[in-house]
């Protein structure tokens, strides 16, 4: 294996990088009061009742396992909801204690974008504003496969949890996801917002700007900077595998040969990894094009010709074509579609 | 499983199990092994499958129900059929002589006697069902579903109710019921206090102070987190929001106490109700009700 000589700057799924006593701590608390049998479980997770009071790593495929066993073994359909209530102050210590005497919105997401890894190494989000509204965009950082909508739940509700500690009140989030409307839509209602959209191209949160500069009611610059030294020396990677790959695409426009190149793989190596985390090199290029087509035209309000460049297109119909391909949609027809992702 | 409840049953378990081990040390002792020629295979399936099916059905009584008259009738009418069934069983293998014939032709009494107590047990059950529906009142409309019962406030959930709704929108052409939607305040800042396990104490205390103060005629279910909602037939809105301001002043009054230092923590309440429209659907319903909770949330309630 070629792991071992260089310093890698991603984890894969099987990678153990999460410590036990973070949120599979959380998993065995809530599942003890829902009175579910342990051993079931831990049952094909390698967790050890022991481990959540250890130092010992998790890989993140553990921590789905974990999480497939206790959404199949649980009575209701509140399980992500309750445990992302719990999520936060928590099992992170010093993290939340940063996050709590954040300055304001801005400040708090500037941590929790240098510590995303260590409170959620599944979702990979980056933020960007239009003149009225922020957005979070989310994307499956490392492979949660039929997880996915239980992680977007749990990171959901911990998000506005979160951020009512934060301001003592809840910011009206916006919520887009990529999934149908379940049918325990309360659960959604009540944690979440009543601002949902499913079955959505991109997975996105958005809110009024005027909360990023709102002043945190627990704000103290010292007791931050106190907590931010202690949480600094993090020993996990920064990008899960996908998002690394991801990052390849959109930054420097790799094709597969030259990003295997870049991860120190043969191509078919990593062509089965990426199978392993549950893509094809092919759909990770669609999925940014995507979502570059949807900033730069829907949010952006961008020229054909400006966004072209910019994704760096040569010609127009070729463009147009890929958009429709992605999108379902026309370039002039997702320009227009601005209107219901703000209001 | 939850096998809980089998150790509270320990003479039945041991009735049980004397009726099995008495019957074949009975047949084996008075008789003789038959050649093995004479053992007719089918016979013994047949037998063999009511006895152990008897067995099975003792054991899930001993699982399902608490101690009482009724379980012991139960448990003791099975236990004389069973004690019939494995002589009959035995019976295939074994021969006797004249001197044990008699046992033979007693064989089947257990068994009559059996059904004459399970026939008492059963008109018992019904009795004692006619009082749990009772017990369940407000909380269980015209159908049972056990699968749709919250786990915390033994209350039905919300997919229960939208299905109540539903039959209630289809059955009349104009509906004429009114739904409550009832918030409690600061439930996060109790949880985070006192814990997530005082919460759930909360909720289910909550549940049964809203059921307290319900007509019989109404139904409670959890919708979701601290969220309640209430279903009143033929009801109009001013009656609704009457019943909903005596529980949010019930609720302000309770002195709920999380810790044994007998602190009391006080709760207030939310609600908001709506009555159906022609038209409606349990979804439209529900979404106004939520929308309008969700403003008197915000900008406080125009009332109480």
């Amino acid at each position: 294996m070629v792991q071992h000589m260089v310093k890698r700057d991603f984890y894969s799924l099987e990678d153990k990088v999460v410590p036990a006593h973070q949120l599979a701590a959380s998993v065995l608390d809530f599942s003890r009061s829902r009175e579910v049998n342990k051993h079931k479980l831990l049952r094909g997770t390698g967790i050890f009742n022991e481990d959540v009071i250890s130092d010992r790593k998790l890989s993140v495929y553990q921590l789905l396992q974990l999480i497939s066993n206790a959404q199949a073994l649980t009575p209701g359909n509140d399980c992500a909801f309750l445990l992302g209530k719990r999520l936060f102050p928590g099992n992170y210590g010093a993290i939340s204690n940063a996050l709590m005497h954040s300055r304001d919105l801005t400040d708090a997401f500037r941590v929790l974008h240098q510590q995303l890894n260590q409170i959620c190494p599944f979702l990979d989000v980056k933020g960007y504003a239009t003149q009225s509204h922020h957005y979070l965009l989310f994307t499956d950082a490392i492979g949660c496969k039929e997880q996915f909508q239980f992680i977007a739940e749990l990171y959901c509700t911990a998000l506005v949890a979160g951020t009512k500690l934060l301001f003592g009140e809840r910011i009206p989030y916006e919520f887009n996801f990529p999934f149908a409307r379940p049918k325990y839509i309360q659960e959604y209602e009540v944690h979440l917002s009543h601002r949902l959209r499913f079955s959505q191209p991109v997975m996105s949160v958005s809110f009024d700007n005027k909360w990023l500069t709102k002043t945190c009611l627990h704000r103290s610059d010292s007791l931050k900077w106190h907590a931010l030294r202690q949480c600094k020396n993090s020993a996990i990677p920064k990008l899960g595998f996908l998002a690394a790959v991801r990052k390849a695409i959109a930054q420097q426009h790799l094709g597969l040969q030259a990003a295997a190149e870049q991860f120190l793989m043969s191509p078919s190596t990593f062509k089965r990894k990426l199978k392993q985390h549950g893509y094809s090199f092919q759909q990770l290029q669609d999925e940014v094009g995507k979502q570059q087509a949807i900033y730069l035209l829907q949010v952006q309000q961008l020229s054909n010709e400006e966004s072209a460049n910019l994704m760096q297109f040569n010609d127009i119909p070729n463009f147009r074509r890929s958009v429709k391909r992605w999108t379902g949609l026309t370039p002039s027809q997702l320009r227009m579609a601005t209107h219901n992702i703000v209001s | 499983m939850n096998l809980s409840l089998l150790a509270r049953h320990q003479r039945l378990f041991s009735l049980a199990c004397a009726s099995v081990t008495l019957s074949i040390t009975l047949s084996i002792g008075i008789g003789q092994l038959k050649p093995l020629a004479d053992i007719s295979w089918l016979d013994i399936l047949g037998e063999g499958s009511v006895s152990l099916l008897s067995l099975l059905w003792i054991f899930f009584i001993l699982v399902s129900r608490p101690p009482g008259r009724v379980t012991t009738a139960l448990v003791v009418g099975l236990s004389c059929f069973l004690f019939s069934a494995n002589l009959d069983l035995v019976d295939e293998f074994m021969f006797y002589e004249n001197s044990a014939e008699g046992l033979s032709m007693v064989e089947s009494i257990p068994a009559g006697v059996g059904m004459i107590i399970m026939s008492y047990a059963l008109y018992q059950w019904h009795l004692e069902q006619l009082i749990l529906n009772k017990q369940l009142h407000k909380r269980e409309s015209s159908l049972r579903q056990h699968h749709q019962v919250d786990f915390i406030t033994a209350l039905y959930s919300a997919e229960y109710m939208r299905s109540q709704i539903d039959s209630e929108l289809a059955n009349t052409p104009s509906p004429d019921f009114a739904v409550a939607m009832l918030d409690i305040n600061n439930f996060d800042v109790f949880n985070r206090k006192y814990g997530h396990d005082k919460g759930d104490q909360l909720l289910r205390e909550l549940s049964d102070l809203i059921l307290m103060n319900l007509r019989p005629s109404d139904l409670a279910c959890r919708y979701a987190g601290d969220r309640f909602i209430l279903f009143f037939p033929n009801t109009d809105l001013s009656t609704a929001e009457h019943i909903a301001e005596q529980i949010k002043k019930a609720i302000a009054n309770i002195a709920f106490k999380p810790a044994l230092s007998g602190e009391s923590v006080f709760h207030q309440l939310t609600f908001a109700a709506e009555t159906a429209k022609y038209g409606d659907v349990s979804e439209s319903l529900l979404q106004r009700v939520n929308r309008r909770l969700e403003n008197f949330k915000k900008n406080g309630p125009a009332h109480g």
